[in-house]
This record gives structure tokens, C-alpha cells and sequence, in this order.
């Protein structure tokens, strides 16, 4: 029997390692193999990464608001930390746990240290470390896909100091972790070793990132286009199925969780993963996000809001490079990006999905390096295309003319927007009610613990610090509502409460709750912290009798 | 002590033995998976092309015994060579006049070749070589097995690799072809696949390689200082490549689907038992021979360790972990422990996976058509396939306990050639068995 295959020995030595022919193309700009030993990026990362921290860590504490959410996955990781399990009411597979698992970790020792620390402002200083390492993904990344110095430079800022970035990145959401997962596993797919392994850990990064937010399952058919294009021809089915069996094992290992603990399947008097995503997956849609007046047209006006740039520029670079993909280099090596902005833009129109305002945050990384590289390709086209050895001065002139003029036009649209996002981030005080409402709950109140308290998830925690008992003293509004193991401690309803923390989200969210409403409507502020819609009021719940309870 | 002392002692052995499963089938894994790590590695396990020049000449030992019906045809295509020094020698047995016969035969039909009868009266094979060794005129020494397919161009790339790496010995791939004849060969050919195109080139890079039984190539003057084979060892080829690698010579292993010794499984279930009995068998001898520890690093004496101990750990392994599953499962043990028992089944999973893309691969690169079925009988398979070598493995066991160390005998049908006449010829053919 002979081999079908020719023999492939263009080879020196046996047994010794040695380069064999890239499949990329006329790359102009092939990035260094080891970047940690070229000076020059690893400076350029360095200073950038510095601009980057020092935007995002100032005053981080105090401006953006705080978020419900972030209340929500920071007590959560309290409570692992705590021992409590993975939270402190009953889990019910809302979202996969890796995300606040990694949030208790990350805060572990500080929160050690000082106990009093775990309160979603100060806490929000953990979240410079995923900033840092996504940051620097970002370049490695640019690089790795053959973007020039200054293009995977640009991404970086792009990605860590657009105002929305310096907002969300700001804030303890999982999809930042799980952005910084998703990076690296791009990062792993593009390794220019094309090592085995490599491409399983990228496998295994994907799935991290899928198990710290299940969003980002959207994105990892660019994960494998990159792989893709970086795997040689004669280890590509090993690697790339290599990525998958580790991805679909660490996936798998959720609902496997589920399983030994007997909560996969609905039944009664349990909670399952099953119901937790049946109720993801019919969560009532915000509308078309192009139709105006919808749910969804507020979300990308409220992004649109922050920066203008980063979202219709990168939506501009990623179709650029779709549809210069025959001509450029830069195109094809930014497959995976663009793919992931694409995917992620029509899953955001979806006509009658939900879109929730942290969406955008996964995008960002890829709409940066899809800008950036839109830019790298225009700065191409104007410098050196069908440019010839003996082209004339003036029109090589010209060239740079061109080029200095886009950029110059570039700077002075951009800078003076994202001088005033950058300002408002370092001066804004947008937390003075919560700090006074917290305040005040800790010094004002007699017996904290034995008082019972409906707040908002944001600042639960400080309650709990100041000697509520967490669960059933200090509790999560709505959980008043809609957990059994709650609503059974209060058989006499909003009677059984002593105060309601009428937060900006609590009363957005009363008209759907009917016992917080009721609370709502029995109680009179005591303190008000902030004015109009912002303001914080502390509600002392008052019986029929006219006195307290 | 009460419930909760016995649950926790439950879960510390559970966790500690899963935990030892799984970090041994992870390295397992990593080295099987070695060849494919980068382009620039699988690359560099091909021969490389031979530049013309040929500077040695060859001795290529062919032990046959009760092998009349292929041995012909096998001398007749090693004198296909291309390669313009060598000699063929013949070992047959006196108690063998039929094999003597077709060898004598060849012999006179071509002065290449030359017939040396071995007269110990109980035989083997590293007996039959080491009675041809001070025969040999050539500067290296070759073995092969009488129904080995050897490729025209081999000592010429074999040449050319000793010329240009210095080696003392090369090792050229070996594999078995007809993964279509039955579910156990179909594992058995993917296992040669595994270990030759990719496992036996890690062992070359550190220095530590248990030989092949054929296809590998010694410089003569260094298999004479080392006094030939361990005519007591039922892995001779191990043994020597052990030896030679503990005292530091340098092992070149190449494989190209050109250029391999095609073989064919054992015929049945029952020899390809006893094949992997001896081989486990002769692995534990070469481990008790204690050779190894003169290997300079700890590294690779872990290494050899690990290596000559594969067949036991893997038969512990297969049982293992079915039985620790259903203890995590049935048992009341926290989640977090059975958490950790799924660990050792996720790194068979894996290993599944690749051997699924194994499969493929090994199609592409002898041109078979790998049908579905074949991909559903691997899976299906190897829980049995993993009972077989565990079986082989507690034999291995019991026969060295026993003393029983003479050679079982494995019957050859000469399913991986493709005259319809010498597969008649050979159906009912009696041979000494090879390993791998």
C-alpha cells in the first residue's frame, strides 16, 4: 500500500526544531515572536497602561453611580468568601457562579484585612486589575494579529480610555471579567508558537469566559475564525478540535454541577438550572434597538451618550475591513474582531430581544481593535499604496500631507469629547446619597440588629457591616417579593418592616413589586440624601396606628 | 471518629486518588499529543532528504522463523533498496529447514545476501541476533522482521540521518496497517500510530527510548561494546534501547508514512494478548534491570520510571475510574469532591477526542478510507481495549511472579500485504511475535 501523501522532507535534521514555511501572506508588519523582549512595545504598553489606570482609578469610588448590579455580584462574593455558599439567599442558576467566584478571589485579601472594605466603592478598586490585564490583552492581541506598534497602541487607548469604557470598565460587572477572559483566549488562539496547547488553553479561556458570562458564548465562533487563521495546516485539526473538546468540557462541568447538587431538572421545592435558563431566555424583550421610543433605543442612546466614537467608529472600521478584505492584509488578520462585532451588532438587533445597558461592554475590545485596525488599513492606503520606488517627492509629500490632516481632523474631534468624559470621571461625585444614606443607617439607627431593612443590592453591604443581620435584617428589596424564604419571615407583610431605602432603583422598581410598593406607600421619609431622581430617601415604615413598629 | 470522620477519610482517598489519575493521564496525554505540539516539532520527526552522498554501509539482520511463506518476498524488497552497500543476513533456525530452504534460495540468487543458522536449542530472537552480530561487515546494523513491507528509499534517508545528526542509533517508524480487520487492531494500529509518530520522539529529545523491535538501525562497533542483545530479556529491543540511551548515546528517531515498516496486527484477540503479556513482561525485566539509574538527570530516570511502569498504571487507571465515578455519584460525598472524580474521565475524554482526530489523520496519511463505522468502533472500543491491556497487564504480573519468562508464540495472517498469494501462504503461519 503507498501513501496518497507527498513526501514533505524539504527538511535539514532529524529531531531538531526548525521553522517551517508561514501560511500568512505579504504581512507587512510581523510582530516580534516574543514581545515581552522588544523594549519598544513593551514600553509603549507600559505608558499607555499607566494613562489607563490613572483614568480609570481616580475617584473610580464615586463616579459612575452605583449600580445594582454590582451590589448584587459583590455581596455575592461576600458570601462565598463568607462560607454562605454562592450567595446569600438561595442560588437559583440566574448566572453561571464562576463570575463572583472570581470577584470573592480577587478580593479576598483585602477584604481579609479589613472586613469593612467589602462595599461595592471601595471594592470597585479591584476591578483595576481586569482593566490592567484586559488592557494589555488588547495589545498583545493587536499585535499578535499583526497590527504595526502604533495601530495596537491605538486599541489599547481606544478600549481603555473611551468614556464608556472609563464608565463600565469602572464598574464590578462579570462581563468585564469575562471580556478579560475572551481577550485571552483570542490572545492563546493567535499565539505565534501555534503550540498545541496553546489552543487548548484558549479553549479553556473561552469557556471561563462563557462560565463567568454566558453572553459571551455570542463570541466564540470568532474565537475559532482566529484560531483558524493562526493554526498551521498540519496541526490545525488537532488544535482546533483540541480547543473545542476543552471548551465543551469546561462547559459542561456547570450543568454537571448542577446535576450533583440535583438542581438540573425543574421539581418542586428546589430551584434548577433548567428554570434558570428558561427565565434568561424569556426575559421580556426591550424592543427593536433602532425603533425609537423602545427599551433598547434608550440603551444605545445612553451608550451613544458617552462616546460616539468607539461604537459608530468601530462599527464603521469593522465594515470597512469586511469589505476590503480582498485587497487587505490588515482586513483578513482582523478576522476574528471584526467577526466578533459583527455577531455581537446583530445580536443586538435582534427585533425582540433584551438588551441590557452592560451588552456593549464585550463589544468594546473588539470594536477598539476593529477601529484600530480600520485606521492602520486607511493610514496603509494613504501612505504606500501603489506607491513605486521612484515615486516623486512631492506626491510622497503629499502622502503624508493627507495623513496629517486625517489625523489632525481625527484629534480634534476626539479630544475635547473624551477630555470631558475623562474630566467628569476624575472630579464627578455621583455617590454622595448612597455615602450618606449608609451613613446614616449605621449612626441613626439603635439596634441595627434586630431592624429590619429593605435596600437596594448597592449598598446591602455596607448595611451588613454596620450590624444587620444579612439576609433577613438587611434585605435585598425584591427579594421581599420573590424569594419564599424571605416572604415567609414577614406574614404580616410590609408591618413586619422598620425602614425602606427608596433608592433610585428601588422605586423604579416598586410599581412590578406589590409588598415593596406597599412598604413604599406605609412609610414616610426620615432622611433624604440628593435631590430630584437621584435622591436616596430613607422610608420608616409607619403601622395604621400612626407610630412605628 | 463517627459518620462524619468516615465521610471525610471517603473523600480525602477519593480526591488524592482521582487527583494521581488525573495528573498521570494529563501526562500521558502530553506526551502522546508530543509530534503535534507545533508545525516546527511535527516537522522536525520527518526524515530528512538524503543529499546522494552515501558514506555507510549496511548489515540488515532478518530473523525468520517458520516464515517460509513471506520471507521471499520481504528479501526480494529489501534488495529493491536503493542504497548501494548492504547485506542481507539471514538468521533461520536448524530445526527450521523449510525457512533455511527459501533462504538458502535467495542467497544463491543474490550475493547480497547470506544465511547464519543459529543452533541454541531454545530459541529467540535476541539469541538468533546475537549469533549473526559477529557476521556483520557493515558499519550499522539493521533489524527487521521477516514480513516486514520496507520502503526502497529507507537506507538512504537512514543514511543520510546518520551522516548528518551523528547519531548511533536511528529508529525509523514502524506501523501497522490493517485497522480494518477488527476492533482491537483498529486500537492497535492507532497505538503504533501514537507511539512512533509522536511519544518516541519525546523519548529521542530526553534522552531516554525504549527501541522499537524493528526498523532501528545501531552503529555495529556500539551494539558490539554493548554486548548485542539481553538474550534473557523478553524485551530485547527496550533493553537495548535503554541501555544504550542510560550510557548516553544519541537516539535519532524519524517517521515518515513514506518511508515506514508496514506490519499487521496479531490474528487474533487471544495473541494479541499474549504479544502485550510478553511486552509488559519484558517492560517490568527491563525495570528490575535497574539500567535506567545511570541516567544522569532525575528527569529522565522519572522519566524511564514512569515509561517502564505505563502497562500497570494504565490497567489501574481503566478500573479506576469507572469505580470512582460511581462512588462520587452514589456516595454521599460533597460536590466538591465529586467534582474531582470527574477529573481523570475528563483527561480520557480528551484522549478519546484526539484519538478520534488520530484516526483521521492516520487515514490521510496512508491514504485509507476511514469510515464512520471505524470512528464509532474506536469509541466504542476502548473501554474494552483498556480491559484487554489491563488483563495483559495483571498477566504480566503473574508470569514474572511465576518465573515463566520463555516466549509465547503469535500467529501472523499477513493481512497488511496485498498478494493474495502470500496471505494464503502465510494463514496458518507460526512466528515469534515482535513489539513494538
Amino acid at each position: 500500500m503507498t501513501s496518497t501523501l507527498p513526501a514533505v522532507t524539504t527538511l535539514k535534521v532529524p529531531a531538531q526544531r526548525q521553522p517551517v514555511p508561514t501560511q500568512r501572506s505579504t504581512s507587512r508588519t510581523e510582530p516580534p515572536s516574543r514581545l515581552r523582549s522588544s523594549r519598544p512595545d513593551l514600553i509603549l504598553c507600559c505608558l499607555l497602561l499607566v494613562a489607563i489606570l490613572v483614568v480609570q482609578g481616580w475617584n473610580i469610588a464615586d463616579y459612575p453611580t452605583l449600580s445594582d448590579d454590582e451590589g448584587t455580584y459583590l455581596a455575592q462574593a461576600w458570601a462565598v468568601q463568607e462560607g454562605r455558599g454562592l450567595a446569600h439567599y438561595t442560588y437559583w442558576y440566574d448566572h453561571p457562579p464562576l463570575g463572583w467566584i472570581q470577584i470573592a478571589l480577587l478580593t479576598w485579601i483585602p477584604a481579609a484585612l479589613s472586613p469593612d472594605s467589602m462595599t461595592v466603592g471601595t471594592m470597585r478598586a479591584a476591578m483595576l486589575v481586569i482593566s490592567a490585564v484586559s488592557a494589555v490583552l488588547v495589545y498583545v492581541l493587536g499585535r499578535r494579529l499583526s497590527l504595526p506598534r502604533w495601530a495596537a497602541g491605538l486599541g489599547m487607548v481606544l478600549f481603555g480610555l473611551s468614556p464608556l469604557s472609563v464608565v463600565l470598565q469602572r464598574e464590578i460587572f462579570l462581563d468585564n471579567l469575562a471580556v478579560m477572559w475572551t481577550l485571552l483566549a483570542f490572545a492563546l488562539a493567535a499565539s505565534p508558537s501555534r503550540h498545541l496547547w496553546h489552543h487548548f488553553g484558549a479553549g479553556i479561556a473561552a469557556a471561563t469566559a462563557v462560565l463567568t458570562k454566558e453572553t459571551m458564548l455570542f463570541v466564540l465562533p470568532a474565537v475559532f475564525v482566529t484560531m483558524w487563521r493562526h493554526s498551521h495546516r498540519d496541526t490545525r485539526k488537532f488544535a482546533l478540535t483540541g480547543a473545542v473538546t476543552a471548551c465543551a468540557l469546561i462547559g459542561l462541568s456547570y450543568p454537571l454541577f448542577a446535576l450533583l447538587k440535583g438542581e438540573l431538572f425543574p421539581g418542586s421545592g428546589h430551584v434548577s438550572l433548567w428554570d434558570g435558563i428558561k427565565y434568561q431566555m424569556t426575559r421580556p424583550g426591550s424592543g427593536f434597538i433602532l425603533d425609537q421610543g423602545s427599551g433598547s433605543w434608550g440603551v444605545l442612546q445612553s451608550w451613544l451618550y458617552y462616546d460616539r466614537v468607539l461604537i459608530v467608529g468601530g462599527l464603521a472600521g469593522g465594515l470597512l475591513l469586511l469589505l476590503t478584505w480582498r485587497w487587505s492584509v490588515t482586513a483578513r488578520a482582523l478576522a476574528g474582531p471584526s467577526c466578533a462585532v459583527v455577531i455581537l451588532a446583530l445580536v443586538a438587533m435582534r427585533p425582540s430581544g433584551y438588551l441590557p445597558a452592560m451588552y456593549v461592554i464585550q463589544a468594546l475590545p473588539f470594536l477598539a481593535l476593529v477601529l484600530a485596525g480600520g485606521t492602520a488599513s486607511v493610514a496603509h492606503a494613504v501612505l504606500r499604496r501603489r506607491r513605486s520606488e521612484g515615486e516623486k517627492r512631492y506626491v510622497t509629500g503629499a502622502r503624508y500631507a493627507l495623513a496629517a490632516v486625517l489625523a489632525l481632523a481625527a484629534c480634534a474631534y476626539v479630544v475635547p469629547r473624551w477630555y470631558d468624559g475623562a474630566r467628569t470621571a476624575v472630579t464627578a461625585d455621583a455617590n454622595a446619597p448612597y455615602q450618606a444614606a449608609s451613613k446614616w443607617l449605621s449612626t441613626e439607627v439603635a439596634d441595627p440588629a434586630s431592624t429590619r431593612v429593605l435596600v437596594d443590592d448597592a449598598l446591602w453591604l455596607d448595611l451588613v457591616h454596620a450590624g444587620y443581620e444579612p439576609g433577613l435584617g438587611a434585605i435585598w428589596f425584591y427579594k421581599a417579593d420573590l424569594d419564599p424564604a424571605v416572604t415567609k419571615t414577614m406574614p404580616r407583610g410590609w408591618k413586619d418592616l422598620d425602614y425602606v431605602v427608596a433608592s433610585p432603583t428601588v422605586r423604579r422598581d416598586a410599581v412590578d413589586l406589590p409588598g415593596v410598593r406597599a412598604a413604599m406607600e406605609h412609610s414616610t421619609p426620615v432622611a433624604v440624601f440628593g435631590t430630584g431622581d437621584d435622591r436616596v430617601e430613607i422610608r420608616q415604615i409607619q403601622t395604621a396606628s400612626g407610630g412605628v413598629r | 471518629m463517627g459518620i462524619w470522620g468516615d465521610l471525610l477519610l471517603t473523600s480525602v482517598f477519593i480526591a488524592v486518588v482521582s487527583l494521581a489519575l488525573f495528573w498521570m493521564a494529563a501526562f500521558t496525554l502530553w506526551w502522546q499529543m508530543h509530534a503535534w505540539r507545533t508545525p516546527e516539532v511535527l516537522a522536525s520527526t520527518r526524515f530528512s532528504r538524503p543529499d546522494g552522498g552515501e558514506h555507510v554501509s549496511f548489515s540488515l539482520l532478518l530473523p525468520a522463523r517458520h516464515e517460509q511463506a513471506v520471507l521471499d518476498h520481504t528479501i526480494q524488497r529489501l534488495l529493491e533498496s536503493t542504497h548501494t552497500d548492504f547485506e542481507i543476513i539471514v538468521i533461520v533456525g536448524h530445526d527450521d529447514p523449510e525457512t533455511t530452504a527459501v533462504a538458502e534460495a535467495a542467497a544463491e540468487r543474490d550475493p547480497r545476501v547470506r544465511v547464519v543458522v543459529d543452533t541454541h536449542e531454545k530459541k529467540n530472537k535476541p539469541k538468533a541476533m546475537n549469533t549473526a552480530l559477529p557476521h556483520c561487515r557493515g558499519d550499522v546494523v539493521g533489524v527487521f522482521d521477516a514480513e516486514d513491507q520496507v520502503h526502497p528509499e529507507l537506507l538512504a534517508h537512514v543514511d543520510h540521518a546518520f551522516r548528518t545528526t551523528g547519531a548511533d542509533v536511528v529508529q525509523g517508524g514502524v506501523q501497522l496497517i490493517n485497522f480494518h480487520s477488527s476492533w482491537y487492531s483498529l486500537r492497535n494500529c492507532l497505538e503504533y500510530f501514537f507511539w512512533f509518530r509522536s511519544r518516541l520522539h519525546l523519548h529521542a529529545q530526553k534522552g531516554f527510548i525504549p527501541l522499537g523491535g524493528n526498523t532501528v538501525f545501531v552503529r555495529t562497533d556500539v551494539l558490539r561494546e554493548a554486548d548485542g542483545w539481553d538474550p534473557n530479556c523478553l524485551a530485547e529491543d527496550c533493553d537495548l534501547g535503554v541501555r544504550l540511551s542510560s550510557v548516553g548515546k544519541q537516539v535519532v528517531v524519524a517517521y515518515d508514512s513514506d518511508m515506514v515498516t508496514k506490519e499487521e496486527t496479531p490474528g487474533s484477540l487471544m495473541s494479541l494478548l499474549k504479544q502485550r503479556t510478553r511486552w509488559n513482561q519484558g517492560f517490568l525485566q527491563v525495570y528490575r534491570k535497574k539500567d535506567w539509574r545511570q541516567l544522569p538527570t532525575f528527569g529522565q530516570r522519572l522519566l524511564a520510571r514512569y515509561t517502564l511502569m505505563t502497562p500497570f498504571m494504565q490497567a489501574f487507571t481503566g478500573l479506576i475510574i469507572p469505580l470512582n465515578i460511581v462512588i462520587a455519584v452514589f456516595l454521599d460525598v460533597p460536590v466538591s469532591v465529586a467534582f474531582i472524580t470527574f477529573l481523570p474521565a475528563v483527561t480520557a475524554l480528551v484522549t478519546f477526542v484526539f484519538e478520534v482526530v488520530g484516526l483521521h489523520d492516520f487515514g490521510k496519511q496512508y491514504g485509507l478510507r476511514v469510515r464512520f463505522v471505524h470512528y464509532l468502533k474506536l469509541i466504542a472500543g476502548g473501554p474494552f481495549y483498556q480491559v484487554l491491556l489491563a488483563g495483559a497487564a495483571v498477566r504480566a504480573v503473574w508470569r514474572e511472579q511465576r518465573g515463566r519468562n520463555d516466549w509465547e508464540l503469535t500467529s501472523h495472517v499477513g493481512a497488511h500485504l496485498d498478494h493474495a498469494e502470500t496471505r494464503a501462504g502465510t494463514a496458518r503461519d507460526l512466528r515469534e511475535d515482535v513489539p513494538a
